[in-house]
């Protein structure tokens, strides 16, 4: 799967599926309160006929007024008796805290029962009756609801990704589509770019050519298509070809790739001022340091002036190269990091160079920063340690 | 022998419970016994009238000042077996005393027991 692919598809699952859920637990919760309330409206009907048992005793009690006066006691619940101004009578429990205002309420597992008496028996104008909450229809309510929100939760997850991948496959073709074009690209290109540039070193080398100017300016052009062709494959195998992470001499490299740019340097006739420490060596995959270093050099040499200076630093700690130019506005600097985004737009290129570059440093955990000053010099700064 | 303590305790109360106090005997018990007038089936009426010992005492002191048939608690069938009662001849004091004291004789609370 593609990596823009799975982050739309992410996004979509994430607000399909986070919405989805909340509408489904808000239903079970609903439905949860009405079925708990239900629940305990049949044990408070069975409460409420016992508390009418107990009144009809008290009745009868009333009545006979027999010495002494034997409170009727049910076994099953609590009960107790008090008198119209909220006084405790009798009882076989005495609640610390009543709810008055509410005729049905639970606390503490129990649920109690405010039975209003008329006339009032033995004074007693409120019976309150008591019984530990059965939590049997409850708990197994409760059991087959998260049963139930399971089920849908996995049917919907299963729904959106299959949603999520007919929504995306559109995009993914595409972009498969642009893949294989640029690939082709590259491959056609290789060939004769090959053949140019050795076909160049032949002119030079055996033939005495006349045209020295306009055979450094195909070589500059040649060397300029040749670097394009290898940021594009490096681009396309990224992920997937073999690295040999080595211990390699960056100072040696550094001073081979600006060999191998000196025919770009000398054609827009810049200032070269390298200070290369020798033998700094890191951990670091060839092909991998070589398009780091091209591709810096490169942008360094592109958007420098003509007879500008270009400086180039190596230390253990960090490499750093300073070009002169138009530089970058403050607000693009983190823009062009991402690939396809030029902020000058007047030389040639596809805006692949700064996203290579930060590419590699993620993966070896360089830090990479740029510092511009506008019409002045741009400095772009990797450090090896974090 | 904690058990025995607490019961030889709590045994002059209990009686005292069983017994009416001089006050009431003499201000109240002695004509309704003489009478033969049921003070305990009148505390009963009360009780399921008024439920509690203070609205009971609210409405027996204005009556005892000036009792009449149609004031009283009972029915009027109540009053062709028993006299009218008169009005009592005890200051404000002595009458909420013995009034009291007859809501404490009979308290439902000290009656009730566990069955």
């Amino acid at each position: 799967m593609l990596a823009s692919e799975k982050r739309s598809l992410f996004r979509f699952l994430t607000i399909y599926l986070s919405s989805t859920f909340i509408l489904f637990f808000l239903a079970v919760s609903i439905f949860y309160t009405l079925q708990k309330q239900e629940i305990l409206g049949q044990q408070k009907t069975a409460l409420s006929s016992k508390a009418h048992a107990i009144e009809q005793k008290l009745r009868k009690l009333h009545n006979t007024f027999e010495t002494p006066l034997l409170y009727p006691h049910d076994k099953e619940i609590g009960s107790a008796i008090y008198n119209l101004d909220k006084e405790f009578i009798f009882g076989t429990f005495q609640p610390t805290q009543i709810k008055w205002s509410k005729p049905l309420y639970t606390h503490d597992h129990r649920l109690f029962y405010i039975h209003r008496l008329k006339p009032y028996y033995l004074g007693a104008s409120y019976l309150i009756v008591t019984q530990e909450i059965n939590r049997d229809p409850l708990n197994r309510l409760i059991q087959n609801l998260t049963l139930f929100l399971l089920i849908v939760m996995s049917f919907f997850t299963l729904l959106a990704i299959f949603l999520g991948k007919l929504f995306t496959a559109p995009m993914r073709d595409s972009i498969k589509q642009m893949n294989r074009f640029i690939e082709d690209t590259t491959h056609e290109l290789n060939t004769p770019i090959s053949t140019i540039l050795t076909n160049i070193e032949l002119l030079e080398t055996i033939y005495s050519c006349q045209g020295e100017k306009e055979m450094r300016r195909i070589q500059v052009a040649s060397q300029t298509l040749s670097r394009l062709y290898e940021d594009l494959t490096y681009l396309k195998f990224n992920y997937n070809y073999h690295r040999e992470v080595v211990t390699l001499d960056i100072s040696e490299l550094l001073n081979e790739r600006l060999e191998f740019f000196s025919t770009l340097i000398e054609a827009k006739e810049l200032k070269l001022n390298k200070e290369i420490d020798e033998h700094i060596t890191i951990e670091i995959d060839k092909n991998d340091a070589i398009r780091l270093i091209d591709n810096i050099l490169s942008n360094a040499i592109k958007y420098n002036i003509k007879k500008g200076a270009l400086e180039v630093q190596l230390t253990s700690n960090a490499l750093e190269v300073q070009n002169a130019g138009l530089g970058i506005k403050k607000e693009n600097i983190s823009l062009i990091q991402k690939r396809f985004i030029r902020d000058n737009k007047n030389e040639g290129g596809f805006g692949i160079g700064l996203d290579i570059i930060g590419q590699v440093v993620e993966r070896y955990n360089f830090l990479f920063s740029i510092t511009s000053t506008p019409n002045k010099t741009t400095k772009v700064t990797i450090l090896w340690e974090k | 022998m904690g058990k025995i303590t607490l019961l030889l305790l709590l045994a002059p109360i209990t009686l005292l419970a069983d017994n009416p106090s001089p006050l009431l005997q003499t201000n109240c018990l002695a004509c309704h016994v003489e009478q033969k007038i049921p003070s305990e089936l009148i505390y009963r009426r009360y009780l399921m009238q008024y439920s509690s010992n203070e609205r009971i005492k609210r409405k027996l002191i204005p009556f005892l000042k000036n009792p009449t048939k149609k004031t009283s608690i009972m029915p009027k069938q109540f009053f062709l077996k028993f006299p009218q009662k008169k009005a009592l001849d005890l200051n404000e004091t002595a009458l909420t005393q013995s009034v009291k004291a007859y809501l404490d004789y009979f308290d439902i609370k000290k009656r009730l027991k566990v069955q």
